[in-house]
């Protein structure tokens, strides 16, 4: 009984959260928490990752003290399997304020975003094994990379920004034995992926893939408790209520309810869409793969020819129809790290991602001509 | 009544299907006719694509077409309404040895995945058609037409292919045993694979096991030979690092030299850096400054950045002497977060300085990589800017006093429209002027800085001369693209550096025939990518003989060579044609003479310098450190050798004798 009602409550909250609409009625945040998490940014960064306190208990279970919100995006980066939690940590008094759907939330100083990468069944224990946790702070004005590495032992992440690797061999969600040499980026490589005009910035908090449910759970009784995480910042005091009510947002990529276009165009937001806009890394090349870009099927190469076409019968980004003929498919299936697309961040194939994509291309029409 | 015709129909075009499932039972065509293929599913033809374009199909229908007369003929699956994706392959040779021909994937104007072979047959041969099912294997109409006015334009330059199974990727082709004949080189992480050229375009395949590097060649590979040890190292340009395999003293395997430091490589080059004799490495960082990799005389690389470009965006860097000065430049063709080109002028003393702005280079041109070279044969480095990205190509005329002038208008380059990561120049069709190689396209220069595109051409790849011809090839992944000759004349020229590196990278030759001179750089990386011959090779026309050749080295020395057999490959050895050191070095004095088991070295060098000794034919005998100006020989053997000091300013050499 206990469970239906439960099941119940998780049902009506997705239902809620679905509804795009951010509802005004939220509970204030309790900004005088005594627990809360106190750290000042000038003092960062610090040498190992349990300087900051984000964690109570082993830090390897990543149990956040009051003041670090977890939080994903609807659809999330693909980075060769790896699992990732993410958080977010304010100082108290100051709140984050919308600057529009598909624009990062306009963060106050002090901001830690915190994000970290691990893997479950690692071989040889079948025991799960964190890589690294990154963090995004913001200082004066501008945002800061500081990332840490995790010990053998699991027990404590210390600060690098030279990169690295960790070769690794897990078993994956469908029973499959995978093994890659897990890259650790090195400073330059982070900027690669978060700058705007040169300067570092956030990628994937934006109202967009946010405005979306999260199930933060229940402490005491790990009852589910979803809920919109707009809402849940809005409660936390990190987000100004001001925010509008219908939001253009993404959708889950995997999600099979929604229509193939729509589920491709949330994928590479979240994988392309970082390099592939004005003032980033691949600003020069056509394609501009932003949610609310991409509403434009120019701008997701569908018939437009490739600058460097790299082989001749790749006519076209995306060719109607056609996978043999899309440069698109032929850099998502490809692991040479010249050809390969997204350029960082995946040494393997996306698999399911890679079906998405010639799905979607098989299911286009008429041929580009 | 309807189903019975139907059925009728579908009976008796089957019938005709069966007829051309394989090359044997090949139906025969004529201009004038149109036919009709219900699907693609008969035998597929061994190669399997001669289009260039996508890979192997599984399927074809066979045409046979019997030229009476010589003639131009057009077969196309062209029409209003086509809506099939075909390919046609040409073969010559009869379906037992089918070789080929002609073909095409996507010439179509009406449709633009439709196909158009246009080829002249000579009266009694016999050419197989076959349409494949790479793209579909669905059915379609096809034209044959004996193609009348206007004549299409020639081939300016044609190739045949040949399928090699290299291993790995193959990224690489120079001579790699120093038989002067170009090998072919596929790499990946644990592995070497070496086509070496035997006479007769002949391969013999030898893999080399090495450490698994952390840096795999796929960004771009340069080769030289960095230790001296007169087997060529090899770089690999990986995007998170570099790594080297540097060649055994042997010659049979390679000994990883990884560097953890990250970059993002684009370009990589071997090439001494800071004049002092050594052969240094380069590598262009996309998200920031610019790599070297200083050689300290022994074999040993320290890296460094700053200098040499210090912001990001940095594709295509290639070193070059565009000032006439002796020492090598660096270009760096520049894309993305900084687009703006540098032009770092050597200014001779370790130094650069950037005068790309002054000499109008600087601009946002959205360019991987650039292509120097003397296209107006006036003995200075002009240069094609090829873009990328930025829709405009940009073509700059050295005017032999340090400064440009563009005139990409009117040259033929400001009407083509290809694009492409790859810009290299070589003179591909032999006619005593160098040719630019991108964009989809070989531009063949006309010799008057005006230039006509071929677009029947291989992919941009590593370029070499794979069967020894005079004619320089062109390698897609494991398909060697051999050119077919043009009949004109042709040298090629091999170095072997003594007191310069060993391949004589850096060197300038000049040869000189009748139409004039003709300048070459040995150059370790070219282009965005691929490691190409370190052979210079010189087109001469109809040029009935070569008058003289000169070497200039980097050390200094020239030598000049009188008696030269053109269509021959000529190999120097640095110093053996008369040596003569132009640039004066700092007094090196060496005592007694002839030296005795220890000899004592008198000139600007500190006391405890670096040194090596080279016998006569430049091998290294002896490496090591003077101990208070004295150096202990007693191990040499009599004869004659030349000491080597490292000193602040560079090396200085001297000759001495052992009795």
């Amino acid at each position: 009984m206990k469970k239906v009602v439960a099941l119940l409550l998780f049902v009506v909250a997705i239902l809620a959260s679905c509804s795009k609409e951010v509802l005004d009625e939220v509970a204030p945040a309790d900004l005088n928490d005594a627990d809360r998490l106190v750290l000042d940014v000038q003092d960062f960064p610090f040498a190992n990752l349990s300087e900051y306190g984000f964690f109570k208990g082993r830090m390897a279970d990543h149990r956040p003290v009051p003041g670090v919100l977890p939080f994903a995006p609807i659809t999330p980066l693909f980075t060769d399997y790896a699992h990732k939690k993410r958080f977010v940590w304010m100082p108290a008094g100051v709140s984050a304020t919308y600057s529009g759907d598909h624009n990062v939330l306009n963060f106050p100083d002090g901001t830690v975003l915190i994000k970290t990468f691990y893997y479950d069944h690692v071989l040889p224990a079948d025991e799960q094994r964190i890589i690294e946790t990154r963090l995004l702070f913001k200082r004066n004005g501008g945002w800061e990379f500081a990332n840490y590495v995790w010990n053998a032992e699991q027990t404590e992440a210390t600060f690098d920004m030279t990169g690295s690797y960790t070769p690794i061999t897990w078993t994956d969600d469908n029973g499959a034995q995978r093994t890659i040499n897990y890259r650790i980026p090195a400073l330059a490589e982070c900027q690669t992926c978060h700058k705007d005009m040169g300067l570092s910035v956030p990628i994937g908090p934006k109202p967009q893939n946010l405005n979306g449910p999260f199930n933060y759970g229940d402490e005491r009784t790990y009852a589910p408790a979803a809920k919109n995480q707009l809402q849940k910042w809005a409660e936390m005091g990190y987000l100004q209520r001001n925010f509008p009510k219908n939001i253009v947002t993404t959708v889950r990529w995997d999600d099979p309810t929604v229509d193939l276009n729509t589920r491709v165009r949330a994928y590479v937001d979240m994988n392309c869409a970082h390099c592939h806009r004005e003032n980033s890394h691949c600003d020069y090349r056509p394609m501009r793969f932003a949610f609310h870009e991409t509403t434009d099927p120019a701008n997701l190469g569908i018939c437009v020819p490739p600058d460097d076409p790299l082989l001749p019968q790749h006519t076209f980004i995306v060719a109607r129809g056609t996978i043999g003929r899309s440069l698109l498919h032929y850099r998502l299936s490809a692991t040479d790290e010249a050809v390969r697309m997204p350029l960082l961040g995946r040494t393997i194939v996306h698999d399911e991602g890679l079906e998405l994509i010639t799905e979607w291309i098989n299911s286009l029409s008429p041929p580009c001509e | 009544m309807e189903r019975s015709v139907l059925l009728f129909l579908s009976a008796f075009t089957g019938l005709c299907s069966f007829a051309q499932n394989t090359c044997s039972t090949a139906l025969p065509i004529a201009p004038g006719g149109t036919y009709t293929v219900l699907a693609v599913d008969g035998t597929q033809a061994t190669p399997a694509n001669c289009t260039g374009s996508g890979g192997d199909a599984t399927h074809a229908e066979w045409y046979v077409f019997t030229a009476t007369v010589d003639t131009t003929i057009r077969i196309s699956t062209d029409y209003p309404g086509a809506s099939t994706d075909t390919r046609i392959q040409v073969y010559t040779g009869g379906c037992g040895a089918l070789t080929c021909y002609d073909g095409d994937d996507d010439s179509g104007a009406i449709y633009n995945y439709a196909s158009i072979a246009t080829f002249y047959v000579y009266a009694g041969t016999i050419y197989h058609v076959a349409f494949d099912d790479y793209w579909t294997d669905a059915g379609f109409q096809f034209t044959v037409s004996e193609y009348d006015a206007p004549p299409p334009p020639p081939d300016l330059i044609s190739f045949t292919a040949l399928d090699v199974p290299v291993d790995g990727n193959v990224l690489a082709c120079l001579d790699m045993n120093g038989d002067h004949r170009d090998d072919i080189v596929g790499t990946s992480a644990t592995n070497v694979n070496i086509f070496h050229q035997l006479s007769g375009g002949t391969f013999q395949s030898v893999n080399i096991v090495t450490e698994e590097a952390e840096n795999v060649a796929s960004w771009s590979i340069a080769a030289g030979d960095i230790d001296g040890n007169h087997h060529n190292d090899l770089l690999y340009g990986g995007g998170q690092g570099a790594t080297f395999m540097m060649a055994t003293d042997d010659g049979t395997g390679f000994v990883k030299v990884n560097f953890e430091e990250y970059i993002f490589c684009q370009r990589t080059n071997m090439v001494d850096i800071n004049n002092d004799g050594h052969l240094d490495a380069f590598s262009c960082h996309d998200v920031d400054a610019n790599v070297s990799f200083l050689n300290d005389g022994s074999g040993n690389l320290t890296f460094g950045q700053g200098m040499l470009g210090t912001t990001c965006g940095n594709y295509g860097s290639i070193w070059t002497d565009y000032d006439n000065d002796g020492d090598m430049d660096m270009f760096v063709a520049k894309c993305g977060c900084d687009p703006v080109d540098i032009l770092m002028r050597n200014n001779g003393d370790g130094t650069f300085t950037d005068v790309a702005a002054e000499l109008g280079f600087a601009d946002g041109h959205q360019s991987w990589s650039s292509a120097w070279g003397d296209y107006d044969n006036d003995e200075d480095m002009d240069v094609l800017v090829g873009s990328s990205a930025s829709g405009y190509h940009k073509l700059m005329r050295n005017n032999g006093d340090g400064t440009f002038t563009d005139i990409t208008a009117g040259s033929g380059i400001d009407l083509f429209t290809g694009e492409s990561n790859e810009w290299t120049t070589h003179d591909f069709d032999n006619n005593g002027y160098l040719d630019i190689f991108g964009g989809g396209g070989m531009l063949m220069n006309q010799g008057d800085l005006t230039f006509l595109v071929d677009e029947t051409i291989p992919y941009n790849g590593p370029i070499g001369d794979l069967d020894d011809d005079g004619y320089l090839d062109v390698l897609n992944a494991s398909t060697i693209h051999f050119n077919n000759s043009t009949g004109n004349n042709w040298l090629k020229v091999a170095l072997e550096g003594t007191w310069s590196n060993t391949n004589g990278i850096g060197a300038r030759i000049t040869v000189m025939s009748a139409s004039g001179p003709h300048i070459r750089e040995v150059r370790s990386g070219d282009g965005f990518r691929y490691m190409s011959s370190l052979n210079a090779h010189f087109g001469l026309g109809t040029d009935p003989a070569v008058l003289q050749v000169e070497v200039r080295w980097p050390s200094g020395t020239v030598d000049v060579i009188a008696d030269v057999d053109i269509n021959s490959t000529l190999v120097v050895v640095e110093g053996q044609f008369n040596g003569v050191a132009e640039h004066a070095a700092p007094a090196l004095t060496i005592f007694p003479v002839p030296a005795t088991d220890r000899l004592t070295v008198s000139g600007a060098h500190a006391p405890n310098s670096a040194v090596r000794v080279f016998d006569t034919t430049g091998k290294l005998v002896l490496q090591g450190q003077l101990a208070a100006n004295t150096l202990d020989v007693a191990v040499l053997n009599c004869g004659f050798y030349v000491l080597e000091v490292a000193t602040a300013k560079g090396s200085v050499r001297q000759a001495f004798s052992k009795f």
